[in-house]
């Protein structure tokens, strides 16, 4: 047993090794093809099986029916070796005391009596025997057959035919080759009543697993078209006659209230949440996903003992036990739910979170049905189990997009199932000869499914509605080797990836056969692929698709789009990859092809729209790469179970910034949590487009009227403003005036890193400022080009906006401050002017007439100020660049 | 024109200058008063071609006054609270009103006519409208009073960008550690600046995107 526990513990971390979609991934750990049967079973859960222990336990003892007491042993060889010992040791001790013997005298009268005659050994005849049977004899006695003994063998067949004792040697036949096919029939009992027989007979088996067998296959034979057999256990009846007429109302459950499991939805920041294992599976903790960093909302120790499953709709997180599967969610992770079911290593949501499935290797039984178990997870009751017979990969079981069908493949048959009930859809299975695989539609109850060749027959794919099992479009195809079948997000399109040898050739050629499912007839088209298949993908919400193709050294990437006539376009192909997966954004558009573990986590970054590399980078051996619900974001990761160094997870925008890296001890898996589809249906989406383009359409009607009105008022507008045109910033350009500034810069060497350049920069003592367009104070609004950086210098030199340059001027050798104090200080109220100071021109003494200390200190930054800005100029000029990086032709 | 505040006695006033007319500020002698008596008048501004302006209250109300005659042409009430911020669009057909109500909203210049409200969890203490596109950012955040009781994320002290005619806010631009007092748009639209409570004018210049950037509809 010890051995047997361990398996899944040591098979767990593998399958967790690869992403959430383990179950889709071929190398996942399968669930053995023969699991262990008959063991006995451990858990007590199930009536059926409880019933079935106390059948077993019951064949230990004496099978001796109790019409037969006078047989001491039973007619054949199957008394089991406990019964048979005691047995044979009781025979002479009987003898030896005949007056113990004396209530068996009758079934062993002979043998004791021969010797009595030669040897007397009888008791004195005042003899009282006081010790009593059960003294001397306890241990056989227990075994003496009771009334009740055998009667769990005992069935009961009603709507036999009533006949006469002419006929009866017939029917006793007819009865035999029924029901002696489940166990040799040691007794029977026709009653009857006026000749007839009664229409009811009793029949013994030798066991009562042997009965058990017969109720559970012949019960509801039909004999004829008149007599439909019910059979029931003898014991049965009892059962039956003590229910009471009156229904019991069941008690009603009081209603758990697990608050909002949806608040995570609610966040004002609309954030998502990821849970993370790390420290080699001991913690897993729950984070937001936040810009900065992650903010931990629940961290615990051991809450699960291999990984983590989120559900589809992001409800609920699963954790995995070896005594089953716990359910959480809520605001604090609270448990919701618990499965019971020993040794649990694979479990599959539905994708309408109402059904989980869970697989365990450990407790098949041949009767009772538990490799694989379907749990209603709102009640927590087990729905229905199933054996496990194939080596299918996980999941076995199929979901169809709503939750109501759900389909598994054994060989030769497609079994599909009905929820609630988890019978099967109109009660019996598909038979498909050589079916090699299925597949569910995601946005339709269409199943898909291809057979591969059978002598003259060719490979088929066929898609079947359901539920009325009509085939809408079958595919014929030759030479096939192998099919994959992929659909789109939407259920829109499936690929058909078809592997051939074509006739004559030896190398295996690939198509891609495209459905499209909208369309009547479902038109197929065809994409031939001149090399081999690394990968293929679907754009989730869209028509593309990507492909991989080449081999290792020389792979490519290419993007086809499948246009509404049918048509399928090459978009774009990028040669020399570095990739084996693809990882399309959940929103489409966006695609990282990733290199991982051999590749060394190379990381290409795709806008498919225009078809450009964002980004390439890099997450050295990165194992995982999982999109967030959204699209907004990606994390690269590299799993502890995969590479035991380095373990780390990064974020990276969907343009392939990197975010963050976070480093975890041993750090295992991360898994976004799934946000649910929108609530709203397509109509009400439809109505919120259709809302928002009137709204805009009314913004604008008014926006146009203000227009019109603002241009009707242009007139008075114009004659406010004394005829000068203010709606256009570039209008009344005649009225501007050019002009060309020359001033001299200070000599003030700077020392940067390169002596030689600045030196260069330096000699250079004249810079020309080309033009000025000034005009009624208004700053031109385009003043990122060169002229509005020198307003920006005028700006700082005079610490208010120019208003307007008076006159042409032009630089002297002389002192460049007091010619800007001239033109621009009179507009500053509070600096000391030439004006103020009685000077009409600029000159040297003027300077040093007004020698004051804020002049002074005014001077020597502004001194400064030149400098850096000469030193910007030079460089940018160097650079071949004006400094702002606009285009400036002048200088 | 300029107002009063209703102070130490003192009611509340509009006045108004003729600047063609030294005297009148010399002399501070406006040509003509209008008292508000029961309101103040927290913010204001000329309506096109100067024939009127439009005044909020620190009721919420909005009213506009003849800059000729000084009578009251019309009068609304769309905010529930003081108006803090009131700044036209470049045309100066339509203009923003931004409320202590948390709220900011469009109204159309001539008729007053209410057009879109914009929402925030915030009071709003000035909005301005965005010269080239259909763009709108408000500035606000806690109340100075209140502040030094919050960290700076509860008080959002972000400007938010909001689409003129949906009303769906579209982006934010953290940065102030004080509520933004005034936003305004550079008169091209490639950038904007707010002053905040902190004491910094913070200029932004919008990223290429923002240029390229459509709203789906």
């Amino acid at each position: 047993m010890q051995d047997t526990e361990e398996s899944p513990a040591a098979a767990a971390p593998p399958g967790a090794q690869g992403p959430a979609e383990q179950p889709e991934r071929p190398d996942a750990p399968a669930p053995p093809a023969e699991p262990p049967q008959l063991q006995p079973p451990e858990q007590e859960e199930d009536e059926k099986e409880d019933e079935e222990r106390e059948g077993g336990g019951e064949s230990q003892a004496p099978p001796e029916p109790p019409e037969e007491p006078e047989q001491p042993r039973p007619p054949s060889g199957r008394q089991s070796p406990a019964q048979a010992e005691p047995q044979p040791g009781s025979e002479p001790e009987a003898g030896a005391e005949p007056g113990a013997a004396q209530e068996d005298g009758e079934a062993a009268p002979a043998g004791p009596a021969e010797p009595e005659d030669e040897i007397s050994f009888s008791d004195p005849e005042d003899f009282v025997d006081d010790i009593s049977d059960e003294e001397l004899l306890g241990d056989i006695l227990k075994d003496q057959p009771q009334e009740a003994d055998g009667i769990d063998s005992v069935i009961v067949v009603d709507n036999v035919p009533q006949v006469g004792p002419d006929r009866l040697e017939k029917l006793k036949n007819v009865i035999h080759k029924i029901f002696s096919k489940f166990g040799k029939i040691i007794n029977e009992f026709y009653p009857e009543a006026d000749g007839k027989t009664k229409g009811y007979i009793f029949l013994e088996y030798m066991s009562p697993s042997h009965a058990v067998d017969a109720v559970k296959n012949a019960d509801g034979y039909k004999l004829d078209k008149q007599h439909t057999f019910r059979v029931n256990l003898f014991t049965d009846f009892d059962k039956y006659m003590t229910i009471s007429d009156e229904w019991e109302i069941p008690e009603k459950q009081p209603f758990k209230d697990l608050g909002n499991l949806r608040y995570w939805l609610e966040d004002p920041d609309c954030r998502d949440q990821y849970s993370v294992i790390f420290e080699s599976g001991d913690r897993t903790s729950i984070f937001w996903n936040d810009i900065k960093e992650p903010v931990q909302i629940e961290d615990r120790a051991r809450w699960t003992e291999t990984y983590v499953r989120w559900s589809p709709k992001g409800t609920y997180l699963a954790t995995f036990h070896q005594r089953g599967i716990a359910l959480w969610g809520g605001e604090k992770f609270k448990q919701i739910q618990r499965f019971s079911h020993q040794g649990v290593q694979l479990i599959d949501f539905s994708p309408c979170e109402r059904y989980l499935v869970t697989f365990s290797p450990l407790m098949d039984t041949q009767d009772d049905p538990q490799a694989i178990i379907i749990w209603d997870i709102l009640t927590g009751q087990k729905k229905r189990g199933f054996h496990c017979e194939n080596s299918a990969h996980w999941p076995i079981f199929k979901w169809s997009h709503d939750g109501k069908f759900f389909a598994r493949m054994t060989s030769d048959t497609l079994s599909i199932y009905e929820t609630p009930s988890m019978g099967l859809l109109d009660k019996k299975s598909l038979k498909i000869n050589g079916i090699r695989d299925f597949s569910w539609s995601p946005g339709g109850n269409i199943i898909a499914f291809w057979v591969p060749e059978d002598k003259d027959i060719p490979a088929r794919v066929t898609l079947m509605q359901l539920p009325s099992r009509q085939e809408i479009r079958v595919r014929n195809l030759f030479n096939v080797v192998d099919c994959k079948l992929h659909w789109q997000k939407n259920g829109d399109y499936l690929c058909v990836k078809v592997d051939r040898t074509p006739k004559g050739t030896q190398g295996v050629v690939t198509n891609f056969e495209i459905f499209r499912m909208r369309e009547k007839q479902v038109p197929v088209d065809v994409v031939e692929m001149k090399e081999s298949i690394i990968a293929f993908a679907w754009e989730p919400n869209g028509s593309k698709f990507a492909v991989l193709h080449g081999e290792t050294p020389r792979i490519s990437v290419s993007f086809y789009h499948v246009k509404n006539n049918g048509k399928i376009e090459l978009i774009k192909t990028f040669d020399k990859q570095q990739a084996n997966t693809i990882f399309w954004s959940p929103q489409g558009q966006f695609v990282v092809l990733a290199g991982l573990r051999s590749m060394n986590g190379a990381l290409a970054f795709v806008d498919t729209s225009d078809c450009t590399m964002m980004n390439i980078a890099e997450h050295y051996t990165a194992s995982d790469v999982e999109w967030d619900p959204t699209g907004r974001y990606i994390v690269t990761s590299v799993s502890w179970w995969s590479h035991k160094v380095d373990n780390a997870y990064w974020l990276w925008t969907f343009q392939g910034r990197l975010l963050q890296k976070n480093n975890k001890d041993r750090f295992c898996q991360l898994l976004w949590r799934p946000r649910p589809a929108t609530l709203l249906s397509e109509d009400q989406i439809k109505e919120l487009v259709e809302r928002r383009r009137t709204m805009m359409e009314e913004f604008r009607k008014y926006r146009k009227m203000a227009q019109e009105l603002y241009m009707e008022q242009r007139n008075e507008r114009l004659e406010l403003r004394g005829g000068v045109d203010t709606d256009e910033l570039d209008s009344n350009v005649d009225d501007w005036e050019e002009e060309t500034v020359e001033f001299f810069i200070n000599e003030e060497i700077i020392t940067l890193a390169e002596p030689d350049s600045t030196r260069s920069c330096a000699e250079k003592k004249f810079v020309c400022f080309p033009t000025a367009y000034i005009n009624f104070g208004i700053l031109n609004p385009y003043s990122c080009t060169l002229e509005g950086w020198m307003h920006q210098i005028f700006s700082i030199l005079t610490h208010c906006i120019p208003v307007s340059l008076p006159k042409p001027f032009q630089a002297q050798d002389g002192d460049l401050y007091s010619e800007l104090l001239e033109t621009s200080g009179a507009c500053r109220d509070d600096m000391p002017s030439k004006e103020e100071k009685g000077g009409n021109t600029p000159k040297e003494e003027d300077r040093d007439v007004m020698d004051s200390q804020e002049f002074t200190a005014m001077r020597e930054e502004i001194n400064l100020l030149l400098a850096e800005q000469h030193r910007m100029v030079a460089l940018s000029m160097r650079r071949g660049r004006s400094p702002q990086g606009c285009q400036s032709g002048s200088l | 024109m300029f107002s009063t505040d209703k102070q130490m006695g003192y009611q509340c006033f509009v006045s108004f200058f003729d600047l063609r007319d030294p005297s009148q500020i010399e002399n501070n002698e406006p040509y003509m008063k209008i008292p508000c008596s029961d309101s103040k008048i927290t913010s204001a501004v000329w309506g096109p071609l100067g024939e009127f302006i439009i005044a909020g209250h620190e009721n919420g109300e909005l009213n506009q006054f003849s800059a000729k005659s000084g009578e009251q042409l019309s009068n609304i009430k769309e905010h529930t609270k003081q108006i803090n911020d009131i700044q036209t669009s470049r045309d100066m057909t339509m203009f923003i009103t931004a409320s202590k109500d948390n709220t900011a909203k469009l109204f159309d210049c001539t008729s007053l006519k209410h057009l879109k409200t914009f929402r925030t969890e915030r009071p709003v203490n000035s909005a301005a409208l965005s010269p080239i596109f259909d763009h709108v950012v408000l500035g606000g955040g806690q109340e100075a009073m209140d502040v030094t009781t919050t960290s700076t994320r509860i008080g959002k002290f972000e400007a938010r960008f909001f689409h003129l005619a949906f009303e769906e806010e579209f982006g934010r631009v953290k940065g102030h550690f004080g509520p933004i007092n005034s936003v305004a748009f550079h008169p091209d639209g490639k950038s904007y600046s707010s002053g905040g409570e902190d004491g910094y004018v913070r200029i932004h210049y919008f990223d290429p995107q923002y240029f390229e950037f459509e709203f789906e509809a």
